[in-house]
């Protein structure tokens, strides 16, 4: 139905999850405002941003939700990922306990969000490592080239400068190893810089490419939402920040 | 993963606690001395103690007058040692906190017959008369009370001297009113009304440049903020910072300073216009009270941080990735000092609070607070926001955050309801974008000049002004609500509110004194004078309300998550894994698991709500709930039916069934040989795979799994003690079966391992063949009878193969490791689902009276008593529940008798008595019911009184709101007065400054609620009155001051 109008705005919410300091904020700036800032605060809850995307046959306006990372705001994380159309989750490639992470948020988003939810997984901070592993190429083209330069790892000193050198060693994640894994679970895979804005771009343009936009439907139904708020006083199933347990629910709408 | 245990263990708090709140008074005042760990202890379950003796607190009813005020208030005192509180009747108009040890002299005065007067001296030079209106005997008692508080705190008065340097007022009232104003060195700053500032003008330029008062870098040693060296934010001269403090110096005089402040109507003006910057940091301890814990602490900090030195945690590593994202707009978080003094803070807090450690958000409270205090100031004010403002709004669940997000919409519906319907029409959630602003106290929402004044606002007044400002966001934008349509459009709305706060609110009014009204003075004034309807007790009371829901959402989301996380969970399907879930969790919050660290320390350390050894760091330095050996088996025995006693007790009036945890060696074998990463703890991980073991288990497995559990080196073979002690493990399973025959099971299986473990046994290991002596064989006969043999019993001995053959050779053994072994492990379902709520509602009507018989203390009590009665009438029987078969009614089992030599002479004397008379039973029992419902009524009624009472208060309260909503008056601000150009320095008057304050004067109405007429004379004449005859003379002992 929305896709036959073209001159408007689609508009699809999409959650930005993983680790603290990550960069999932800087992302998102970078992907809205083209910018980058070393010194961001931590986001307290979850930020909102917009931002349009223009496809061949029709202009994708997201609604972004930017989550704060540290563990003990996990609980709030179903009130901005419910209804969500898509998911970026993103990792710091430079720390290997930020995938980690980000696989229980893939985990956590397959069980209890939407059904046709596109999740997109995303190591960040790419320009922290030099480029031998990552191929020049978007990582998305790459279907999987990147095998053996997880072996190659153990000699750094194929890069000249030392500099390089000291940063070659901060990548913890392989290529291959998250690639795999985005494989394995039906995820978008991208590395990529918010410091740099390689493949920034990419993500969201990829993410608006896959969603299946003849089920989106155009707004939650209202009774539904009616019933979980109104709840509040008979203190059934009105789970406003922790309510997982209308995802199954909402899922049936499409 | 970390489970939030701490729920269950919460309890509303006590009158006394919430006096002494009301009161920012600490519940303790006092920390452990710099040798002891420097943590502060929480004993909230004990009165305040000081040394020894024990201090009481006391409530009376009192008149305050303060020499040089014409006001006089009525109102109630309240004795909290060490502190001396006073709260006018109308609760606002007239309050203080006076800690004893700021108190020089107490005189009873000689008055008029029947009134019985006190005049106290403070150390600020202060004379503050208390005419104290209880009955006279009432009074004396009170009296009496107050001299042993007073004495308690000579210690303490000596350290007040050294202390108050530190803090600005006293340097502000005792250097020369204007820092430049040389010729000014007389005393007339001790007059009112000077008009120094004015005359300062013209002298140095150093009085020029310092709009902010005295002061600044290098000058007096008082405690000071990170803004003295890099710049208070806003400018000073449009916030009028100078004729703020002016404002602010003459109130102290009148009205005591810092630790002797009192709180008389023009402080709330003055609060309300904000604070000047210079003074801020020591107005917000003082009003908070984190200035008490400062003073008695004064080691705490240093030692937090000397102590901790080098450490680091997962929140050290948390504080680091977030100090480059703190208020970094503000110039001194761009240098390595700002930095510094703010990692000092959170770290020391982080190690301070372990249960808390850090959370996000933090870092920007922080942030702000380093801005106008020093970093020890910081670090206590920070307590008192985690533990007493903002409780549980930063602990790892946040269950303080998400239950004031409900609170608040909650509120919203009532008092907004438009707006609430028309969200819950479009299904946007309001705490989307009101969560940020309680976490970060609106500091990251707007504006820091406008954030901190509603900082001022919250550690004056408490947290009942979050609701208040969030309210009248709404309702000043609601128009613009009633638009918005999702998410997005609700949060850019909210923001450029924000971003708007200080532009005019009626920018296109022809008067331009309406015109210079900004936003922020609207919204304030929206938020106190039309929300002034939410008190501290509609927070309370909403709060209680929905604590319930918001822990078992909690619970819920935790369980979830814990289950999600699991890597393995066997054949278990998703609900299995559930009651797992369930019955771990249960068995950590059980009292039976017990505090397993308060060996020997017999004050539990900070912290205390959790059990340190149950948490652990995972491998990824994440905090990871795992359960003990003793917490294991109170979970296994909620499994195991062989790992509980289950006493079925019948006496005269009930039958009824006790639970207990059943302690045997074999339970800690199961729990080591689940203890795969032998960690001395499991994790619900190693529970879910070692009950997917044993519970999966056909014949050849369970034969397998129960020879390994006691193969203790795993070597393969069993050695002749373990065969013993598996015996034994099998004879305790089996020790409530009726009837002889698993016994003679056990016994034969005994004889026959040792004839086939002899034949089959490793070289060396068999030294001589073990006599059998015929069938009566039992098996501590047997065990006798192989420890007296010369045999060596720690060799390998015997295989599994044999010990199967050994197992299978007995029908009964054969299916016992076959069936019965296997449905020994039965999950069902621990009825611990929406525990809080079934909690709570066990309060309300109907509840009180369950509760009354609920309470464990009670159900024993009751239980006794009616065995009691049972064992008088000859009625009381006890047997136990059988591990295996399913209930089988003592009586039908025809070879009871057979093991009766097995039963203790108690029991066997119970035994007798089985044969009850089922009427006398169901009779008796009806009895039981009738004898709580006595019990229970005159409780009930008064509950049910309070709840009613409570409710009409509540739907009182909630039409008052509404009405008030309905008919909004003009702003009362709408009648400000001149808004002077403010570029002129000269033009910069006080009068300025009270505008705005009348505005808030008249926002909140008639606020002078003083004693009028012949009450005011009485004490108008007290301030004349003379101490009692025979104390006069002036006493030096600190010991004598108290002269009562
Ligand atoms: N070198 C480099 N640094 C980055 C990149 N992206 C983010 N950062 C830095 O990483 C830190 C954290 O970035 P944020 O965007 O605030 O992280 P976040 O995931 O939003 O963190 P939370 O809001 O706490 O969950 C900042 O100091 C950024 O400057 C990147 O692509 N390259
Ligand atoms: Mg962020």
């Amino acid at each position: 139905m929305s896709e036959e109008t073209p001159v408007k705005a689609v508009q699809v919410k999409l959650v930005l999850l993983g680790e603290a300091a990550v960069g999932k904020s800087s992302l998102v700036l970078r992907f809205c405002q083209g910018d980058f800032n070393e010194n961001t605060s931590p986001t307290i809850g979850a930020a909102f941003l917009t931002q349009k995307c223009r496809l061949e046959n029709r202009i994708v306006k997201f609604e972004i939700w930017d989550t704060a990372g540290q563990e003990r705001f996990h609980s709030l994380a179903p009130m901005y990922y419910r209804n969500a159309q898509a998911a970026v989750v993103v990792y710091d490639i430079t720390k290997a306990a930020s995938l980690e992470k980000a696989k229980a948020w893939v985990k956590e988003l397959q069980r209890q969000a939407n059904a046709n939810i596109v999740i997109a997984l995303v190591g960040n901070k790419l320009d922290l490592v030099s480029d031998t592993s990552s191929t020049p190429a978007p990582p998305a083209s790459a279907e999987s080239p990147a095998e053996d330069e997880e072996d190659s790892s153990e000699e750094p000193s194929s890069t000249p400068s030392p500099a390089e050198n000291e940063s070659d060693d901060a990548r913890q994640v392989s290529t291959a190893e998250a690639e795999a894994y985005a494989k394995e679970s039906g995820l978008l895979f991208f590395e990529a810089s918010a410091k740099t804005g390689h493949n920034v771009g990419e993500i969201f343009t990829e993410i608006a490419k896959t969603i299946p936009f003849d089920t989106i439907s155009p707004k939650p139904t209202t009774s539904q939402s009616a019933n979980r708020r109104s709840g509040a006083n008979n203190g059934e199933n009105n789970n406003v920040n922790l309510g997982e347990g209308q995802q199954a629910k909402k899922g049936g709408c499409c | 993963m970390s489970l939030p245990l701490h729920l269950r263990s919460y309890r509303e708090k006590s009158k006394d606690e919430l006096t002494r709140d009301f009161f920012n008074v600490p519940l303790q005042a006092s920390l452990p001395g710099p040798s002891d760990p420097p943590f502060v202890v929480k004993m909230r379950e004990r009165p305040y103690r000081s040394g020894q003796e024990e201090l009481q607190s006391m409530d009376i009813n009192a008149v305050i007058s303060v020499e040089g005020k014409e006001e006089v208030y009525a109102g109630r005192l309240s004795l909290l040692p060490p502190f001396l509180c006073f709260i006018s009747l109308d609760r606002k108009s007239c309050r203080c906190t006076i800690p004893l040890y700021t108190i020089r002299r107490v005189e009873r005065l000689n008055s008029r017959a029947g009134v019985f007067a006190l005049s106290l001296a403070t150390w600020h030079g202060m004379r503050i008369i208390l005419q104290l209106t209880s009955l006279l005997p009432t009074a004396e008692h009170f009296a009496i009370l107050l001299r042993d508080a007073l004495k308690s705190q000579l210690a303490a008065m000596k350290q007040l001297k050294p202390f108050l340097p530190s803090l600005y007022s006293e340097y502000l009232l005792s250097s020369p009113v204007s820092s430049a104003a040389g010729q000014q060195q007389t005393n007339d700053h001790l007059l009112l009304g000077t008009e120094l500032n004015e005359k300062a003008g013209n002298v140095g330029t150093e009085a020029e440049s310092d709009l902010r008062g005295p002061g600044g870098e290098g000058k007096g040693i008082y405690q000071r903020g990170l803004g003295e060296q890099f710049g208070f934010p806003g400018d000073a001269r449009k916030m009028r910072e100078r004729s703020k403090m002016k404002l602010w110096r003459e109130y102290f005089m009148i009205h005591g300073r810092n630790l002797t402040l009192l709180r008389y109507p023009p402080f709330q003006r003055l609060l309300q216009v904000g604070l000047p910057s210079r003074l801020r940091g020591e107005l917000w301890e003082v009003m908070s009270g984190s200035v008490y814990l400062r003073f008695a602490n004064p080691e705490t900090y240093g030692l937090l941080l000397s102590q901790n030195a080098g450490k680091s945690s997962q929140s050290t590593d948390e504080i680091e990735k977030d100090l480059n994202r703190s208020l970094p707009e503000y110039k001194a978080y761009q240098t390595e000092e700002g930095l510094a003094r703010l990692r000092r803070v959170l770290v020391a807090y982080s190690f301070r609070n372990p249960e808390l450690g850090y959370c996000q958000a933090l870092n920007i409270v922080v942030a702000g607070l380093l801005i106008y205090m020093s970093e020890e100031q910081a670090f206590w004010l920070l307590e008192v926001l985690c533990d007493r403002i903002l409780p549980g709004y930063y602990s790892p669940s946040m269950e303080g955050t998400l239950l004031d997000q409900r609170v608040f919409e909650s509120l919203v519906h009532r008092c907004l309801p438009m707006i609430q319907e028309h969200f819950v029409s479009v299904d946007v959630q309001i705490s989307v974008a009101s969560l940020p602003w309680f976490l970060s106290l609106y500091i990251n929402s707007m504006p820091l000049i406008f954030a901190f004044r509603i900082v001022d606002c919250v550690l004056a007044m408490g947290v009942k002004v979050l609701f208040q400002i969030g309210l009248a966001v709404l309702k000043i934008n609601g128009e613009a609500l009633l638009e918005v349509t999702d998410d997005g459009m609700f949060i850019n709305l909210m923001r450029s509110y924000f971003a708007t706060i200080g532009d005019s609110a009626h920018p296109d009014h022809p008067d331009p004194r309406v015109r210079a009204i900004t936003n922020f003075q609207e919204l304030l004034v929206v938020a106190f004078r039309e929300f002034n309807v939410i008190t501290d007790e509609t927070i309370t009371a909403e709060r209680k309300r929905l604590r319930a829901i918001i822990s078992d959402e909690i619970e819920k989301f935790s369980k979830r998550a814990a289950v999600r996380n699991l890597k393995n969970i066997g054949k278990f399907s998703k609900d299995q894994i559930g009651i797992i879930y369930d019955h771990y969790f249960s068995a950590i919050c059980s009292p039976e698991a017990g505090p397993s660290t308060y060996s020997g320390n017999a004050q539990p350390l900070s912290g205390d709500q959790f059990d340190q050894p149950r948490i652990q760091v995972d491998a990824q330095g994440r905090v990871e709930t795992r359960i003990d050996h003793r917490t294991f088996r109170v979970f296994i025995s909620q499994i195991a039916t062989w790992a509980r006693e289950e006493t079925v007790t019948t006496n005269a009036f009930i039958q009824r069934t006790d639970r207990r945890v059943a302690d045997h060696e074999l339970i800690d074998r199961l729990f080591f040989a689940w203890d795969s990463q032998d960690q001395g703890t499991l994790a619900l991980q190693d529970v879910v795979l070692g009950l997917n073991r044993v519970m999966t288990a056909g014949l050849m497995e369970s034969i397998e799994w129960f020879f390994e559990l006691h193969d203790k080196d795993k070597d393969g073979f069993l050695t002749k003690d373990e065969v013993i002690q598996l015996s034994e493990s099998l004879l305790f399973i089996f020790r409530n079966e009726p009837g002889d025959i698993y016994l003679a099971a056990v016994s034969k299986f005994i004889l026959n391992a040792y004839e086939f473990g002899d034949a089959t046994a490793p070289e060396g290991s068999v030294d001589e063949r073990i006599p059998i002596d015929g069938d009566k064989e039992t098996a501590s006969g047997a065990r006798e009878r192989s420890n007296s043999s010369a045999g060596p019993h720690n060799l390998p001995y015997l295989n599994l193969a044999t010990f199967r053959m050994v197992v299978l050779a007995d029908e009964l053994l054969e299916n016992f490791f076959a069936n019965d072994l296997t449905a020994s492990f039965q999950l069902e379902q621990t009825g611990d689902e929406d525990y809080h709520q079934a909690h709570q509602r066990s309060e309300g009507l109907l509840g009180g009276l369950m509760n009354l018989v609920v309470t464990n203390e009670n159900k024993n009590r009751l239980n006794r008593l009616a065995d009691g009665f049972g064992a008088a009438l000859g009625k009381h029987a006890e047997w136990r529940k059988p591990a295996l078969s399913k209930t089988i009614e003592p009586s039908t089992s025809g070879d009871l008798r057979a093991r009766e030599s097995l039963l203790t002479p108690a029991q066997q004397a119970g035994q007798f008595q089985r044969q009850r008379s089922s009427s006398a039973v169901s009779q008796t029992s009806t009895k039981t019911v009738e004898s709580t419902t006595t019990v229970g009524t005159p409780d009930e009624k008064r509950s049910l009184a309070d709840v009613e009472a409570r409710y009409r208060e509540e739907s009182q309260m909630v039409k008052a709101a509404q009405e008030a909503v309905m008919h909004r008056p003009n702003f009362a601000i709408d009648a400000i007065g001149d808004s002077d150009d403010e570029e002129g320095a000269e033009g910069e008057g006080e009068e300025d400054v009270m505008d705005e304050v009348e505005a808030f004067l008249k926002a909140h109405g008639d606020d002078d609620s003083g004693l009028k007429g012949e009450q005011k004379k009485v004490a108008e004449d007290l301030l004349k009155a003379e101490p009692m005859g025979r104390y006069q003379g002036k006493k030096k002992e600190s010991a004598d001051l108290v002269d009562l």
